[in-house]
């Protein structure tokens, strides 16, 4: 390493709540050097992205920049510091021309005060020639454009300030392999012209492919910082995966599986899949089955399909043997299946109505006779249900909101249990919640299949599938990669059929 | 006022009905220090004759703002009563002026007719909009246009009138010096609390203000809902122009005009959000008598009817901003 690093991080932490997003991260930049952050999702990539540019305030550590302190207290400090990010989700105005877009930040005034179209549209052809966007008319509105050359705008407007640092979180997500080539080419034009550029990535072979280092994360923790031509993709697979997993942390008892077949899925195909191979699988009776793969490889599409939330383009389910036709939720209730969603505000909670109506919702036919509520019974209810679930809670009248996040997702828990299902597909079950909630869940869930209920898992936590489930099925690009059974499991092998490793020799030709 | 009278026992109870207590009190002390005001500056305020006065000016906002407090509630709102009010006021009396029927029949007619005119304007209202999902506040505003476009069409824009007499009875009779027609809103007011506080379905209304996806994914069948609430605003829309018929003994297609904003300003005054979820019909209740008191007060103590218009905008401005703090603070 030489002596003077552009920025330099040591020690940092940050915590949201009980949660340790950064848990000591340390890690240096050279000058014009492209840098990876690889790691599991979670692992605290994105919370040191937002550090960086002024999102969010470390609790504890150094950075320097430029051998000072930096601390930067909003994205317009970051900005003024020369750090750039252009995020996963895009932050473009699409209505606005291109040139609006670039100069959105600082637009260009005449002495009158007036807005210097000329000189805006000026700015912005060299902004898009500087990174090779000749072709682009600067005056097209931003929705007429496809995906990637959205994507190269914002590195545009990015790079137009003075930047010594860009940061790419997961440039290449949505993009095709000739757009990723494309945008490849210019992160190396960017490189030569001496700018420092984060590369965030889920694809190894990118990384492989045009960065100098990388740096893995692990459960907020930075593990290793090595030169690319120091190691190979399974090396830096082994840092992200950690020591082996402490074994049989599952009691292993498999005597609450029964012969049955639950569930039964063929065919399926969702609207992200419609030309991919078909989803098919099978889920016994009382079997946890694990759904491992990255963020939009399809998992949560799987679920929402087979309840009914989004329709499905084609394929079968069958319930116990029988085919059913599920066309939406209703269908889905009545049909024994329960959905913990990924997202307990937006689709999990009223937050803004008592805990006994949160409770009750799926089943107001209990607790109301002709239409009319009985307010006895929905509190008897709610607080068995909280009893079961060892709920912690001021009243039942209390709002939802007014709960921690564990709290909260055993509310959501209880409203499918208050129905009990014969079928629980849970996604994400236990993000946002403390360890002991976290562990009070998993006990929750293995009592369920112990009484005969089915459950599917959605998760990106390894640790969770591998506690929790009985088989786990691993997709990528909307398709199942493997199904790994309980003797074969490893993170690592879940995560070569989740980073799509069989795929590797297809997607670096070129 | 028999809606809040309902004791609660058990001490979960107890504390909802605080809660909720504690929202309308704002409203209420706001009402009473209004009364208090007037009574003092004038002397004809508290005048037996003043307050049946008062009762009767609010009785039609106040019908109107009930089946509007649904609307909201879902996050929704309807900007074409005022003209639906004079559709289906039209259409009631051409059924009370049919030729060769009896009072009662003709009456009975009447009614029928210009509550289902109202009701099937807030059907489609309901339908259009949550089919499509798109913005109530669009969909309505066509439905101003047509509503009164068909009043005007149907009537030759011509007033309709002689009415039977006991339905112009109806409309100007008083018990104990409370015109009947307030009693018709009073019902109407606590039938509405009954089911948004006591009802699956109210529960759900409120559950689809707040998170409509969390209630859809919960099985239940959030289209029917919305259109349930269109329907009702247009039902008392219905109920208002037969009110407003009895008392003028007219039937007019351009009646109603702008009649939409003050119920929406009753319904916002009354506390209840825009963005859907929270709030009562009984702050709607109180609403409508702020609007009401503010304008029989300002005119008796001799100020312009437009200084009064400017006091009603400036109260629901303030309704509003102490709107925001309560979000927040209960959100804390």
């Amino acid at each position: 390493m030489t002596a003077s690093p552009l920025l330099s991080v040591s020690a940092l932490r940050k915590s949201f709540g009980g949660i340790h997003a950064l848990d000591g991260v340390s890690f240096e930049l050279e000058p014009g050097e492209v840098h990876a952050l690889v790691g599991e999702n979670g692992a605290g990539k994105s919370t040191l992205i937002k550090v960086l540019s002024g999102v969010h305030l470390f609790d504890a550590g150094d950075i320097t920049l430029d051998g000072a302190p930096y601390r930067p207290a909003s994205p317009h400090a970051a900005k003024l510091a020369g750090i750039q990010v252009v995020h996963q989700e895009f932050n473009l105005l699409n209505d606005l021309s291109v040139a609006e877009n670039i100069s959105i930040e600082a637009m260009p005034k005449t002495r009158l005060g007036l807005l210097d179209r000329g000189e805006m549209n000026r700015r912005a052809r060299t902004a898009l020639d500087a990174i090779g966007l000749s072709d682009v008319d600067v005056t097209t509105p931003v929705r007429q454009l496809g995906i990637a050359h959205r994507q190269l705008i914002e590195i545009a407007r990015a790079l137009q300030s003075e930047s010594r640092i860009l940061i790419l979180d997961e440039p290449t997500a949505t993009l095709t392999e000739r757009e990723t080539e494309r945008l490849f080419e210019i992160v190396a034009g960017i490189k030569a012209k001496g700018v420092t550029v984060v590369f965030v990535s889920h694809h190894l072979d990118e990384v492989f492919g045009i960065c100098d280092r990388v740096t893995v994360f692990r459960n907020g923790e930075t593990i290793a910082t090595r030169e690319i031509a120091d190691v190979t993709p399974a090396d830096v697979v082994r840092f992200m995966v950690g020591r082996t997993l402490e074994e049989a942390q599952h009691a292993g008892s498999e005597t609450h599986l029964g012969a049955e077949i639950a569930l039964r899925v063929d065919g399926l195909r969702t609207t992200a899949n419609p030309t991919g191979t078909p989803v098919s699988f099978e889920l016994r009776r009382g079997e946890i089955l694990g759904i491992a793969g990255l963020v939009g490889a399809g998992r949560t599409e799987v679920l929402r399909a087979i309840f009914g939330a989004d329709p499905k383009l084609d394929g079968q389910v069958e319930l116990g043997g029988q085919p059913v036709q599920i066309t939406g939720p209703r269908d889905a209730i009545a049909a024994g299946i329960g959905f913990v969603t990924e997202d307990r505000k937006e689709e999990g909670l009223i937050l803004d109505m008592p805990i006994s109506a949160n409770s009750s919702l799926v089943d107001l036919g209990t607790i109301s006779r002709r239409g009319l509520l009985n307010f006895g019974k929905e509190r008897e209810m709610a607080a068995q249900g909280g009893a079961r679930l060892k709920l912690k809670y001021g009243k039942l009248s209390d709002h939802a909101a007014s709960l921690s996040g564990g709290n909260q997702q055993k509310v959501v828990l209880a409203k499918w249990l208050a129905k009990t299902p014969k079928i629980l597909l849970l996604d994400e079950p236990t993000r946002g919640v403390d360890v002991g909630a976290k562990a009070e869940i998993y006990g929750i869930l293995r009592d369920l299949v112990a009484q005969g209920m089915s459950m599917i898992v959605v998760s990106s936590e390894l640790p969770e599938l591998i506690t929790l489930c009985d088989r786990i099925m691993v997709m990528a690009g909307q398709e199942i990669q493997g199904t790994l059974a309980r003797a074969d499991y490893s993170q690592e092998r879940i995560l070569h059929l989740a980073y799509g490793q069989t795929q590797t020799d297809e997607r670096i030709p070129a | 006022m028999s809606a809040v009278d309902i004791t609660p026992h058990s001490p979960e109870k107890t504390s909802m009905s605080i809660r909720s207590v504690i929202n309308n009190a704002g409203i209420g002390i706001a009402l009473l220090l209004m009364i208090l005001f007037f009574s003092v500056a004038s002397e004809h305020f508290l005048s037996a004759n003043n307050i049946t006065n008062i009762l009767t000016q609010i009785t039609i906002n106040l019908v109107l703002a009930v089946g509007m407090t649904f609307v909201i509630l879902i996050g929704g709102i309807d900007l074409s009563v005022g003209s639906v009010m004079a559709f289906a006021a039209v259409v009631a009396g051409k059924a009370i002026t049919l030729p060769g029927l009896g009072a009662t029949e003709l009456i009975i007619l009447a009614v029928l007719a210009g509550v289902l005119a109202g009701m099937v304007c807030g059907i489609l209202n309901g339908v259009v909009s949550a089919y499509w999902s798109l913005p109530s506040f669009i969909i309505t505003l066509g439905m101003l246009n047509i509503a009164r476009g068909a009043a005007l069409q149907i009537s030759g824009a011509q007033t309709i009138y002689s009415f039977p007499f006991a339905f112009e009875e109806f409309g100007s009779k008083l018990i104990y010096g409370v015109p009947v027609v307030f009693l018709v809103a009073l019902t109407l007011v606590v039938i509405a609390w009954f089911v948004l506080n006591r009802t699956v379905f109210g529960r759900l209304i409120y559950g689809i203000g707040n998170n409509e996806e969390a209630v859809r994914l919960a099985g239940h069948p959030v289209f029917w809902y919305k259109v349930a609430a269109f329907s009702i605003c247009g039902l008392t829309a219905g109920i208002a122009a037969i009110i407003y018929m009895a008392r003028l003994n007219i039937s007019s297609p351009i009646a109603g005009i702008g009649f939409e904003l003050n119920a929406i300003a009753a319904v916002i005054i009354g506390g209840t959000s825009l963005s859907g979820g929270r709030g009562s019909v009984i702050g709607t209740l109180l609403g409508a008598f702020i609007i009401g008191v503010l304008a029989n007060g300002l005119i008796l103590i001799g100020l312009s009817d437009f200084v009064r218009q400017m006091i009603t905008g400036l109260v629901i401005v303030i309704a509003v901003i102490l709107d925001h703090y309560r979000a927040k603070y209960s959100a804390s």
